[in-house]
Parts: C-alpha cells; sequence; structure tokens
C-alpha cells in the first residue's frame, strides 16, 4: 500500500521554545564580580596615574606659575627644551646613571642570587640581611653614604686607604660624584633582584641540570644554556623595571649632591621637580615629564620587542 | 553551613567598607573650626614650636578665638604653602622669607596690605625697621608685615683668640679685610685649628659683594652684576680664603657643609652668620661673642634679611579678611614680638619689642645699633621675582670655586648668560604684575 503523502498533514517541526541567548561576557556574574574587585584599583589607577598623565599634557600646552590662572602656549614648552642646556645635561647624566648602575644592580643580583640558590644552611637569614637595604628609606640610607663618603674621614676611603690608594672627595668631585651615586644605589636596589632571581633559580626543575650531568657538561656551559634561557623571564622582568626605576632617580641625588658639584648629578626628574615647583613653570615641567615619559615608553617598548628573541617561556 | 559562611565573610567585608569610607570621609572633612585663626609657620625643632605654641596662645588670648597654626619643617615650608596657596587651603596669614616676597607677591598669590594699612589707625608701620619694611614690600607695595629682621655678623671664638695671644677686636669698629684676612690666617693650623667658616653659597657670599660695593644684578636688575669687578674682587676675596689661603675647614661634603656646626667644633675662630643662630651658639663650651662685619671699599655693609607674615590671596573680602588683618597684626604685635625675642630666635622687626631680644653674648646690641645706623651698616638682600632660579643658578655654578675646581673668573663668565636671561624673565615678571595692578 502506498501511502499518500497527500493525504497526510505536512509535517511541520514544532518552533522550539526560543533560546535565551547567553549574556555578553562582560554581564556575565563572573565578569561582574571581577569588576568588582578590580574597581579599587581601576578607580585609583584612573586618579592617581591616568589622570595626572592626561593633566600633564593639557598642562604642557600652558604657561601656569600656579598661582595665576595659566595662558595657552601651545607647543612652545616643548620648543624650549631644545636649547636649554640643563635639560639636555640632566638627561645626559640620568642615562649615565642608568646605563652604569642598571648592568652593576643585575650583575650583582645574579650572583648573589646564584650564591644564596646553593643550598647555603641558614638561607633565609642570609636572604633577608641582604634584602634589608632595599626595604630601608632611601633617605635614611643617603645620609648614611655621605659619612661614608667623607674625604678624609669616611670608611669608604680609609678601606682604599689599607691597599694604598688616596680616595677622592666623592661627592665633590666632578668625576667621581656620580659614580658615587652609582655606588648607593646599587648597593640599595641589589635584593630586589636577587629575590626574584633567587625565584627564578628554585623555579628551574632540576632534571635539566642532571641530563645536562650525564651528557658532562660543564658549570659553565650548565649555567649558558639552562640557568640563563630558564632564568630570563626573571631577568626581563628586572631589566624592565631597574630600567623605569633608574630613570626616575631622584632622592639620593638630591640629598647627597643637590645634583652637584655644577649639574654633574641633576637628574632629569630633580630639574624637573625644580622647575615645577621651585621656578614655577608647571607648563615646561610637565613638558620634560612627557619627554621623559617618552623616553621610557621608547626604551620598554624597545625591550619588550627583544624579548620575543631572547626570552625563553616554557610555553 | 558553607553558604553561611561565606555570607557572614561578605557581609564582614562590606562593613569595614563601610567603616573605611566614613573614616576616609572624616578624614577628608577634618579641617580647622570655622572662625579660628589659621596661619602657617616653618619649625623644624622643638625649642621653636614652643615659641609658636606661646604665640598661639597669645593669639587666642588677644583675639579670643581659637589660633591653628601648621608647623612644617623649614626645608618643606615653601612647597606646602604652594599647595596649598593653590589649592584654597591655605591658612588666613602665611610666615613668608624676605626673600621670596617678591616671588610670591609678583604672582598674585599674597594680597598687598596697603588698603588695611591705610584703613587701620591703631597699626603703625614706623615702629618696624626700615629694613624690614623693604624686605616686606614688591613693586612700591607693602606685601607683608615684618616678625624678625638682622644683619650678618661676624662671630668669633674668644677663647681661641686669647689662646694664641690675639687682641680681642673692636666690638663697634669693623675691622678691614686685610685685617681679617691676616688674623684669619695667623689663626689657622692646617689640619687642627681654623680661621674663618661660611657656607659655600650665594647667601654668605652677598655680605662679601655688598661691603665691596657690588651686587648680584644692575640697580634696574636688568643684567647680572656679578662679573662687575666690585664683585669679582669680592668673590676672589672669600674664594681665596678657602683655595689659597687654606683658613677654612676643608668642605667634605657641599649638601651638609655647616659653618655653625664647624664654629661649634671649638676650633674655628670666625662665623659669618646672623644672629638667629645665636639660639644655637648659646650651647657652645667655650667663650664667644659677635662683631660687626669687616668692612671692604663700600664700608661694612653686609646682608640685611628678615622674615615676614602675609595674607593671601584668596582670602575672602569680609569677615574672613577682618580676622586675617587682626591675626596678622597680633602675630606681629610688640607683645608676640616679646615672646619671640625673650626666646632668643632672633632680632624682632619691631623696634618697639627690640629690648626683649638680650645677651648673651655680651655685644649682641650691636645688631640692633647696626639696623639703626648707629654702628657699621647694612644692605637689605636684593632678591628677584625669580631668586629660587637665580640661587639654583648660582648654587650650581659658585660651589665648584669654593673646591678650586673652577676659577672665579671662569665660573660668573659661564654663568653670566644665563643670569642674563633670568635678569629679564624678572623684568618680565616685573611689568606683568605692574600692568595687572594698573
Amino acid at each position: 500500500m502506498a501511502i499518500s503523502t497527500a493525504d497526510t498533514a505536512p509535517v511541520t517541526t514544532a518552533p522550539a521554545p526560543a533560546r535565551q541567548a547567553p549574556p555578553p561576557r562582560w554581564r556575565s556574574r563572573e565578569a561582574l564580580t571581577a569588576w568588582l574587585f578590580i574597581l579599587p584599583s581601576l578607580v585609583g589607577f584612573l586618579i592617581f596615574t591616568a589622570g595626572p598623565v592626561v593633566a600633564a599634557g593639557v598642562i604642557s600646552l600652558l604657561n601656569w606659575n600656579l598661582f595665576s590662572a595659566p595662558t595657552w602656549a601651545g607647543l612652545h614648552n616643548f620648543a624650549r627644551l631644545g636649547p636649554d642646556p640643563t635639560f639636555w645635561s640632566a638627561l645626559g647624566s640620568t642615562a649615565y646613571f642608568t646605563l652604569v648602575s642598571v648592568p652593576l644592580t643585575i650583575l650583582v643580583s645574579l650572583l648573589l642570587a646564584l650564591l644564596l640558590n646553593q643550598g647555603l644552611k641558614r638561607i633565609a637569614v642570609f636572604r633577608s640581611l641582604l634584602l634589608l637595604p632595599y626595604a630601608t628609606i632611601t633617605v635614611a640610607v643617603a645620609f648614611v653614604w655621605i659619612w661614608l663618603y667623607i674625604p678624609h674621614d669616611g670608611l669608604v676611603n680609609a678601606v682604599l686607604g689599607w691597599f694604598g690608594i688616596n680616595g677622592p672627595a666623592w661627592l665633590i668631585s666632578d668625576t667621581w660624584a656620580m659614580p658615587a651615586l652609582i655606588l648607593m644605589s646599587v648597593w640599595k636596589s641589589f635584593g630586589f633582584g636577587m629575590v626574584v632571581f633567587l625565584a627564578g633559580l628554585q623555579a628551574i626543575p632540576q632534571q635539566l641540570y642532571e641530563a645536562g650531568r650525564v651528557d658532562g657538561t660543564s658549570p659553565w656551559k650548565s649555567f649558558r644554556h639552562i640557568t640563563l634561557p630558564m632564568l630570563s623571564p626573571a631577568l626581563f622582568f628586572v631589566i624592565v623595571t631597574s630600567v623605569i626605576g633608574s630613570f626616575q632617580v631622584f632622592d639620593q641625588a638630591l640629598i647627597m649632591t643637590n645634583g652637584g658639584p655644577g649639574t654633574r648629578t641633576t637628574t632629569l626628574v630633580m630639574y624637573i621637580y625644580r622647575t615645577g615647583f621651585e621656578n614655577y613653570d608647571q607648563g615646561y615641567a610637565a613638558a620634560q615629564s612627557l619627554v621623559l615619559f617618552a623616553f621610557i615608553v621608547l626604551i620598554t617598548a624597545t625591550q619588550f620587542m627583544f624579548q620575543r628573541k631572547l626570552v625563553h617561556y616554557d610555553n | 553551613m558553607r553558604t553561611m559562611s561565606t555570607n557572614l565573610t561578605r557581609r564582614s567585608v562590606l562593613q569595614l567598607g563601610g567603616l573605611a569610607g566614613i573614616a576616609l570621609a572624616a578624614g577628608c572633612s577634618s579641617g580647622p573650626p570655622a572662625g579660628a585663626a589659621t596661619w602657617a609657620m616653618w619649625s623644624s625643632s622643638a625649642a621653636e614650636k614652643k615659641v609658636w605654641e606661646d604665640f598661639g596662645k597669645y593669639v587666642e588670648q588677644q583675639l579670643g578665638v581659637k589660633s591653628v597654626a601648621t608647623l612644617t619643617p623649614s626645608s618643606g615650608y615653601p612647597t606646602k604653602l604652594d599647595l596649598q596657596l593653590v589649592s584654597g587651603t591655605a591658612s588666613l596669614v602665611t610666615a613668608l622669607n624676605g626673600t621670596l616676597i617678591p616671588t610670591y607677591a609678583a604672582r598674585g598669590a599674597h594680597r598687598q596690605l596697603d588698603d588695611l594699612i591705610a584703613a587701620d589707625p591703631d597699626f603703625k608701620l614706623d615702629d618696624f625697621y626700615e629694613t624690614s619694611r623693604k624686605i616686606s614690600g614688591f613693586n612700591g607695595k607693602t606685601y607683608a608685615i615684618g616678625f624678625d629682621v638682622a644683619p650678618t655678623v661676624m662671630y668669633y671664638n674668644k677663647d681661641l683668640l686669647k689662646k694664641q695671644g690675639i687682641p680681642l677686636p673692636s666690638r663697634t669698629e669693623p675691622m678691614s679685610w686685610a685685617t681679617f684676612r691676616d688674623l684669619a690666617k695667623q689663626l689657622t693650623k692646617p689640619g687642627e685649628q681654623y680661621g674663618f667658616t661660611c657656607a659655600p653659597a650665594i647667601d654668605d657670599l652677598v655680605s662679601w659683594i655688598y661691603c665691596a660695593g657690588g651686587n648680584v644684578m644692575s640697580a634696574d636688575a636688568s643684567r647680572s652684576a656679578l662679573g662687575d669687578p666690585e664683585a669679582m674682587e669680592a668673590l676672589q676675596f672669600v674664594i681665596d680664603l678657602f683655595v689659597k689661603d687654606k683658613v677654612t675647614p676643608p668642605i667634605k661634603n657641599l649638601v651638609t657643609e655647616s659653618s655653625l656646626s664647624n664654629f661649634m667644633q671649638g676650633n674655628v675662630a670666625f662665623m659669618q652668620n646672623g644672629p638667629w643662630q645665636v639660639v644655637n651658639a648659646r650651647k657652645a663650651k667655650f667663650d664667644w661673642d659677635i662683631i660687626p662685619f669687616p668692612a671692604g671699599a663700600n664700608g661694612s655693609t653686609p646682608r640685611v634679611s628678615g622674615s615676614s607674615f602675609a595674607i593671601p590671596s584668596g582670602v575672602r573680602e569680609g569677615a574672613e579678611l577682618d580676622l586675617a588683618w587682626k591675626l596678622l597684626k597680633t602675630l606681629t604685635s610688640t607683645g608676640a614680638l616679646d615672646i619671640y625675642a625673650k626666646a632668643g630666635r632672633n632680632n624682632p622687626a619691631r623696634l618697639s619689642a627690640g629690648s626683649a631680644f638680650r645677651p648673651p653674648p655680651d655685644n649682641l646690641g650691636i645688631v640692633q645699633d647696626i639696623l639703626a645706623g648707629k654702628v657699621a651698616g647694612g644692605h637689605a638682600f636684593d632678591v628677584t621675582t625669580n631668586w629660587n632660579q637665580v640661587k639654583q643658578l648660582l648654587g650650581q655654578d659658585l660651589p665648584r670655586t669654593f673646591l678650586g675646581q673652577v676659577g672665579v673668573p671662569e665660573a660668573i663668565n659661564g654663568l653670566t648668560p644665563r643670569l642674563d636671561v633670568l635678569m629679564r624673565q624678572h623684568l618680565d615678571t616685573v611689568r606683568q604684575a605692574t600692568a595687572r595692578k594698573g
């Protein structure tokens, strides 16, 4: 028997109950909870970081002495940077400080981290002691170092004297004032890098070293081909933060040398501070700070470019 | 059980958040009570704080309102004051160092006081030393009322001179520069004892420059005058004391170098300083006194400096301004300045409070005699409306001459073009201030 399809009611699929579209990801319960947690930081960031950056951008286009109503200056404040010898000298001093202090700090931090990673007894005590300079207030440390650097009776020159070296008048010498600041800054900040490196070293799987030993690798090759690549993310992090920090060097220079002798140790942030708050030239100070910001962004972006080639991530 | 625990935690967090919010709001809204007499002052020691507390009590007693003083260490005072002025939270009356009065006045940060003085028959400006009045003015107008004023003098260690068999210098007649240099050399035993100490900075150098008949800027403030023969002679004389004659203690650090601490060691014969250090020098374990500043070609005309109280421009006309003016008058009244002078802080700016600034040292009376023109002389500290910048520039280049790193002519030639630019900026600021006033 043939079945006539003509007699049969056309088969229609009953409409499925309309599926409720899921709420957009940003409106999901999890996302809202996340936003709630982020909110305090975000508000703080917008008010105290993003806001001032935008404000600096606006102020850099004004003539403003703090007390009178600001007037429009356009790009004049940026044009003033070119013929200003103190700005270039401060930029040079800051670059000198960065180029010498960052590699030195990283070297010292890495050496100490490697030393502390040798399974020494009471490592926590050593780690805490070595971290102390980093945890101490820069102002207090700077005053102690002023006394260490005193030309005749200071500890630094006394130690040099034991080796027959007649130490210089560190903080008032054209040649030695900046190296003196760098030495103090390295001492003050190596603790941070050391802790990061130590954490990185302790995360390297021991099997890699064991495999190396089976293959007869020397300690140097093991460091070069296992430790350094595995430590490269930590190294990258410390380099980026150290460069940013060193471009912002201020307090030790202000207290130990006040930027002198001459302008030998006048750093860019010190010059910005003086321009804005001692000379009441807010527009020009804002222009300088934007240039410094641009330098830091440029250098950090360059570092991130090299990251792809030089930094090894497990994934 | 788990849910309950979560709820409780959330509630606790909310409660804590609420409490923190309330605390924050309370913190933000805390301020001086309405109608209080608010004033700002620098204070860097417990002794200084005590004087200002006594001032506060005096204000409350005189005005019958609560006195609220904002005390800040002197190094951070200008920055804090700037921020308060800009944010509209400054006190009714603020203390100002004389060197910064033109800076604030020219920028309109403080109001001129001539209208208030003219409308108040009880207030006698004549009772203030003329130099104090000069320091407190700008562009022909009064912007502040002084509370202290004093010339730079020469402190000397009497014991050291007696030990060397050197007759004590005249108490009233300034010695010549040549005599001073000979004495300083005579009293120096390298590495052991020194003839003289002063700060390696423009603040101390100007006294020598004024005595030689020079100045930092030309009479119309249109250019630097440090390269003029008079100023050069003075600069070379002082630098020679440091570098050639080596009669000064070696400079160990330009930031912490302090003539007072050198002098207090007891092995330095002469110290250049102001009477505001009398209160500290009284702690010395040796006999000392003060004499007039050595006389150069222009006589003994060292720097005269002082400090004052002023009213910010943000103070509203009406009851607020009335209270500010009453407070300013009280803080600079004979009664208040008596408290200040009796504590030995410095010579009061009012003639009628002078008797409260008493010995020791024996010869303290010359301070007022110098101001009155009876002994030697003085020169009001001439500053510009951008004095911070001028000081900064000179602070960069001049200290190197004290260290012998560069010669005086080289340093002055190097900084003169930049100083000239600052002088032109100063004149522009004065012109703008004049136009605003007009």
